[in-house]
C-alpha cells in the first residue's frame, strides 16, 4: 500500500513543528547576537558560579534520585510480580496514576502531610521530636520517589514477569543462597530492565521543576529552576534560558548515552 | 524476611495513597488543626463553584484537552498506519525517535522551545489558545504514537484493509469503517492518557500561557498562596479528573 504513504505527511509536519522548530529555534537564540554569532552565553552557562553549583546540584540530584528508584523499585517490582494477578493488575493501576497526576496536586499532598504544620509534625511535636523540614533538599528527597518508585517499577515489571521468578527458583533449586540467587542471577538478567528504569528516572529529574517550584519556589538552586526562572520571573532572558536549556539537554543527553552503552552489554 | 517485605510494602503502599486522600480529606473539612481533620463541608466545592474564575479555568482546561486529544487523534493515527505497514528502518528509528524525545526534550524545554519559536510571525502564537493546546498535544503525541502502535501489532492491518480494498473501498471510507472501529481500544487507551496529561498539565502551560488562557492548573498554582481551602478543593477536582480517566484507562484494556 505505498500509494497511502502519503498519509504520514501530518504526522511529521507535526513533529517538525513542535519538536523540531522549536529546538532549532532554542539554538538559534541561544547563539544569536544583533552582529552575527555569539558564545557568551554559553560561556556564562559554564563559568558563572550560580549556573555551575545548579548544573552540580541538578546532576547529583538527578543521580541520587535514581538510585534510591532503583533501590526502591526494585523491591517493589519484585514485591509486586509475587502478588495474586487480581491484586497485581490494581497495584499496577495505582502505579500509573503519578506520572498523569498533576504535579500541584501531589505538592498539595505533600504539604498537608509533611508541610510545617502538617500531619506529620504535629505528631513529632506531640513527642517532643525535632521538626521535619518539607522545604529541604530532604524534603524534595522524600516527594520525588513518589514519581520515581513506581515509574520505575512499572519499567521493570514487564522483564520481571517473563525472566525473574523462573531464574530464582531455578538459582535456589541449583543450591544458591538467596544473596547468590540475587546477586549473581537475578540482578544480571534484570539488568537491561533497570537500566531502562533508570534512564527514565534520571532523564525525568533533570528537568524536573514543576514540584519543586511548588514546594521550594526559586530557594533550591537547580538547573530546571534557574531556566524557569529566566523565562518567567524578572530576571527574563530568553537567550541565556536557550543556552542554560541546550546545557541541560546535552547534559542529559549523555547520560542516557552512558547507560545505553551499559544496557549494550547485557544483550549480547 | 517475609514479614519484614510485608511491612516495607505497606509502608510504601502508605506513602502513595497518603498524598493522594490528603487534598480529598482536607476538601471535605471543615478543620484541620489537630493531626485529623473535623467536621464534614461542601463549602469549599461550593467555593470554587460559585466562583466564575475557577468555572472559566475548569472549562478551559476541558477544552484545551479535547483539542489536544483530537489533534493526536487526526495526526498521530494515520502516522502510526503507515509507520507500521512500512516495514524495516523507517518504523524502527521513527519509534526510536519517540521513545527518546520526551526524555531529551522534558516540559521544561517544549516550553521554552515554543516561546521562543512561536513568538513572532509567521508563527505568532504567545498567549493564545493555540499555543496551549499545541504544546499540550506536543507532550502527549510520544504517549499517544505508542499506544496507537502497539494496538496495530495486534492486527492483520494488510489484511484487513486489502480485503477492504477489493471490496471497493476507497482510503477514506476504508480508514473510517475499516481501520478506526479495529483500532478504537488502543485510539481510546492513547486519548485518555493525553487527556489525563492535560489537565494536570501545569509546566508548560505556565511558560506559554497568557493572561486570556488561565487553565485549571495555573489557578491552583495561585490558590496555593492565596486560598488553601480553595486550593484544596481544586486539586481533589483534578485528581478525580485523573482517577476517572485511568478507570476508563482500565476498562477500556480489559475489553
Amino acid at each position: 500500500m505505498r500509494g497511502e504513504r502519503f498519509l504520514i505527511l501530518p504526522g511529521l509536519l507535526f513533529l517538525l513543528l513542535f519538536f523540531g522548530f522549536p529546538l532549532y529555534s532554542i539554538l538559534e537564540r541561544s547563539l544569536a547576537a544583533p552582529e552575527g554569532l555569539t558564545l557568551t552565553r554559553y560561556a556564562r552557562a559554564l563559568t558563572a558560579p550560580a549556573y555551575l553549583e545548579a548544573w552540580r546540584n541538578s546532576l547529583v540530584f538527578a543521580l541520587l534520585s535514581t538510585l534510591a528508584a532503583a533501590a526502591g523499585g526494585l523491591f517493589v517490582a519484585y514485591w509486586t510480580s509475587g502478588l495474586p494477578a487480581r491484586a497485581k493488575g490494581l497495584l499496577m493501576s495505582l502505579y500509573a496514576i503519578p506520572v498523569s497526576l498533576s504535579g500541584l496536586v501531589v505538592a498539595f499532598g505533600f504539604i498537608v502531610l509533611l508541610g510545617r504544620n502538617g500531619v506529620v509534625n504535629q505528631l513529632l511535636a506531640a513527642l517532643g521530636l525535632p521538626r521535619f523540614d518539607l522545604y529541604s533538599w530532604l524534603g524534595l528527597f522524600v516527594v520525588f520517589p513518589f514519581y520515581n518508585i513506581p515509574l520505575f517499577a512499572l519499567a521493570l515489571m514487564p522483564l520481571l514477569e517473563t525472566v525473574g521468578r523462573g531464574l530464582m527458583e531455578a538459582a535456589r533449586a541449583s543450591g544458591a543462597t538467596p544473596l547468590q540467587a540475587w546477586v549473581r542471577v537475578l540482578l544480571p538478567a534484570l539488568m537491561p530492565g533497570i537500566l531502562a528504569g533508570a534512564s527514565i528516572v534520571f532523564a525525568g529529574m533533570m528537568g524536573a521543576f514543576g514540584t519543586a517550584l511548588a514546594l521550594t519556589g526559586f530557594a533550591k538552586n537547580l538547573l530546571s529552576l534557574q531556566i524557569y526562572s529566566l523565562v518567567a520571573e524578572s530576571t527574563f532572558d530568553l537567550p541565556q534560558a536557550a543556552a542554560l536549556a541546550v546545557v541541560l539537554m546535552a547534559s542529559t543527553g549523555l547520560g542516557l548515552y552512558a547507560l545505553a552503552l551499559w544496557e549494550r552489554r547485557f544483550r549480547r | 524476611m517475609k514479614a519484614l517485605g510485608w511491612v516495607l510494602f505497606g509502608a510504601f503502599l502508605l506513602y502513595m495513597l497518603l498524598p493522594m486522600l490528603a487534598p480529598v480529606a482536607y476538601s471535605f473539612s471543615r478543620l484541620w488543626l489537630g493531626v485529623l481533620p473535623e467536621g464534614f463541608t461542601l463549602e469549599w466545592y461550593a467555593r470554587i463553584l460559585r466562583d466564575p474564575r475557577y468555572l472559566e479555568a475548569a472549562f478551559l482546561s476541558l477544552r484545551v484537552a479535547l483539542l489536544a486529544v483530537a489533534l493526536n487523534v487526526v495526526v498521530g493515527v494515520p502516522m502510526a498506519y503507515v509507520v507500521h505497514l512500512w516495514r524495516g528502518r523507517v518504523g524502527e528509528g521513527l519509534g526510536r525517535l519517540l521513545q527518546v524525545l520526551p526524555l531529551l526534550v522534558p516540559p521544561l524545554v517544549v516550553g521554552l522551545g515554543f516561546l521562543v519559536a512561536f513568538n513572532r510571525p509567521p508563527f505568532a502564537l504567545s498567549g493564545t489558545l493555540g499555543i496551549v493546546v499545541f504544546g499540550h498535544a506536543a507532550l502527549g503525541f510520544p504517549f499517544f504514537y505508542r499506544t496507537v502502535y502497539a494496538g496495530l501489532t495486534g492486527l492483520e492491518v494488510r489484511l484487513l484493509m486489502e480485503a477492504a480494498r477489493s471490496c471497493g473501498a476507497g482510503l477514506w471510507p476504508r480508514l473510517r469503517h475499516v481501520l478506526l472501529p479495529n483500532l478504537l481500544p488502543a485510539v481510546l487507551s492513547g486519548s485518555l492518557v493525553v487527556f489525563a496529561i492535560s489537565m494536570g498539565e501545569f509546566e508548560v502551560t505556565s511558560m506559554v500561557a497568557g493572561f486570556g488562557t488561565i487553565t485549571l492548573p495555573l489557578l491552583l498554582f495561585q490558590s496555593l498562596r492565596e486560598d488553601f481551602r480553595a486550593a484544596s478543593a481544586v486539586a481533589s477536582f483534578l485528581l478525580y479528573a485523573t482517577l476517572l480517566a485511568l478507570v476508563g484507562l482500565s476498562l477500556v484494556r480489559r475489553r
